[in-house]
């Protein structure tokens, strides 16, 4: 076990230590915020060896470059995007090895907004409420830029990559890529969808275009939508992760991990879980449709995703025994 | 018949359930939803993920993968049914005066709730000083919401949310009221500001209030406001 320091040389639009988010907390009027893109952090941690939950970086818009004072383990996922290590274009989705002193660089991002590296081994990143996550509203910002150091500390040592590109390991790797999904983001309707006539027709029909104003908050849309026959107040109530609100005003609100607990405003449905990665990764101007799912619909993508990280977290798990590293299974301490 | 028995339970989305409790008036609903809290956090039904509290709600976040709404809903009618003595005790509840700058600066939105209620700025402030508030729970960001403030109907909330509503800012909206502990977007009608801090992550316990907890505002002048800017808010007769 050695502590590996990774120096950060590019930032891109913003750079946090970031996971899965804090549990327990919303009791207390915190967030349990985490990944935007859950599947795609929880991969890039599966693909280095790491719990799905373990810290690891979150960077907007492209841009991340680090340097690392020792030969480290790495995997880049989330938006489609091109990434390279010391020049030389390496896969994403995949394990990779960045040796000592050598640059790794993402690059122009394609589709989706956020990428997420992992890093095998324990990065070492402040907490509060028992999460890296992020919380800049509540002054814990979490955030990195050009000359922060990430310490890592990992028993990985003696990786040789490929000399002809070969990648590291043959994992199972899913095919759902959340930054570059084009069908329709599925939502199970609620109750407040009976609020405005004609809403689920009109919603299911049109598109939605990502503004600038949206956030971690919730994402703000552009496009059609028909406010409630009866303005009666709403009493202050808990609205889940990917809940589409219509605020007084003429847009769509789809809310985020950051959601405030309340909204006050007619809630006419919920993204399917399996969804929120996609969400996740839709940045400004990104055009979105909807597309009205029943539960059981939705749970039954949720299981399939679910299966799918599963096959991974066992395939990696065997491999990094295989290699006598510690695996998914087994959280290096 | 048992207390709480007939609580409502409907499927929000494919991984929540809402609770609600049918009950005469907002007070008898809203004591009701705080015993069931306490009720689910302390048994923690089989893939219960977190409790979102509401005024008169709980928000239930589960995994559908390790449960279903038909489980988390027969689990939250055995726990409504279970007897009051089975609530763990909290703390006794504390008092808090919050002092408070009440001007067209600090309280930009006071002539239009004024106007919507068919009272002049001063008599709303009057209407807020003049009412004794419950902490109901903790908000956004740890921030307090507090029911009880006596006006002659239920406030709006804007039309378009303010974008960065500063720290200390008292708002109002239906018949609560909330101080918002960092800067960030809101809903809600700003009316006042406290110069003290209300939440501080720095501190082993961030917050000073706790549902239960009953809050009056009191109308300071810039001056004392000055005076007092940046003091961690505690509650009457704690030591500073």
């Amino acid at each position: 076990m050695s502590t590996v320091a990774i120096a950060v040389t590019g930032a891109g639009w913003s750079t946090t230590y970031q996971d899965l988010g804090r549990q327990d907390a919303e009791r207390l009027g915190v967030p349990t915020g985490g990944a935007a893109d859950q599947y795609s952090a929880a991969v890039a941690n599966l693909l280095v060896g790491n719990p799905r939950g373990a810290p690891l970086l979150e960077s907007l818009g492209g841009g991340l470059a680090v340097v690392p004072d020792a030969d480290v383990l790495v995997a880049v996922t989330g938006a489609d995007s091109r990434v390279t290590v010391g020049g030389a274009a390496v896969p994403t989705w995949s394990p990779v090895l960045v040796p000592k002193g050598c640059e790794l660089r993402v690059h122009e991002l394609r589709r989706g907004v956020r990428s997420y590296l992992a890093v095998h081994g324990r990065v070492d990143a402040a907490r509060f409420l028992g999460s890296a996550a992020p919380d800049p509203r509540m002054g814990f910002g979490q955030v990195l830029g050009p000359g922060s150091e990430v310490r890592v500390r990992t028993v990985s040592r003696g990786w040789s990559y490929g000399h002809f590109g070969q990648p590291l390991l043959r994992l199972p790797l899913p095919g759902f890529r959340p930054g570059a999904l084009d069908r329709p983001v599925d939502v199970v309707p609620t109750h407040g969808a009976g609020a405005a006539s004609g809403i689920r027709e009109l919603v299911a029909d049109s598109l939605y275009t990502v503004t600038v104003r949206s956030d971690h908050v919730g994402l703000r849309l552009d496009g059609p939508v028909k406010h409630p026959d009866d303005d009666t107040e709403i009493v202050s109530h808990g609205v889940p992760i990917g809940a589409l609100e219509i605020p007084h005003a003429d847009e769509l609100i789809v809310l985020g991990r950051y959601r405030t607990l309340t909204a006050g405003y007619p809630i006419i449905g919920v993204a399917a879980r399996a969804c929120l990665p996609v969400l996740g990764q839709a940045g400004p101007g990104r055009r979105l449709r909807f597309r009205w799912v029943d539960r059981e619909t939705a749970v039954r993508r949720s299981a399939e995703q679910e299966a799918a990280l599963r096959a991974l977290e066992s395939a990696t798990s065997d491999a990094f025994a295989a290699l006598g590293l510690p695996g998914p299974c087994r959280p290096t301490e | 018949m048992t207390e709480l028995a007939a609580v409502i339970v409907e499927p929000f989305g494919d991984s929540a359930v809402m609770v609600t409790v049918p009950g005469d008036g907002p007070g008898v609903r809203r004591a009701a939803i705080r015993r069931l809290r306490d009720r689910l956090l302390a048994r923690r039904p089989h893939g219960v993920l977190d409790v979102v509290s509401g005024m008169e709600s709980l928000l239930v976040e589960f995994d559908p993968l390790r449960t279903a709404p038909e489980h988390i809903a027969y689990a939250v009618e055995l726990l409504a049914e279970v007897g009051a003595g089975a609530a763990a005790p909290g703390r006794p509840a504390h008092r808090f005066t919050i002092p408070v700058v009440f001007d067209d600066v600090t309280g930009p939105d006071l002539a239009e709730v004024g106007a919507e209620l068919g009272l002049a700025p001063a008599d709303v402030v009057a209407a807020i000083t003049g009412s004794t508030f419950t902490v109901a729970l903790l908000a956004a960001a740890m921030a307090p919401m507090m029911d009880g403030l006596s006006v002659p109907r239920p406030v709006r909330r804007r039309a378009e949310p303010r974008t960065d509503v500063p720290p200390g800012a008292i708002m109002i909206a239906g018949t609560s009221a909330i101080i918002q502990p960092f800067p960030g977007p809101s809903g809600w009608r700003v009316v006042g500001e406290t110069p003290h801090t209300i939440v501080d992550i720095t501190r082993d316990e961030p917050v000073s209030f706790a549902p239960g907890d009953t809050v009056r505002f009191v109308p300071v002048d810039r001056a004392r406001a000055a005076r007092l800017r940046g003091g961690f808010l505690l509650p009457e007769g704690a030591a500073p």
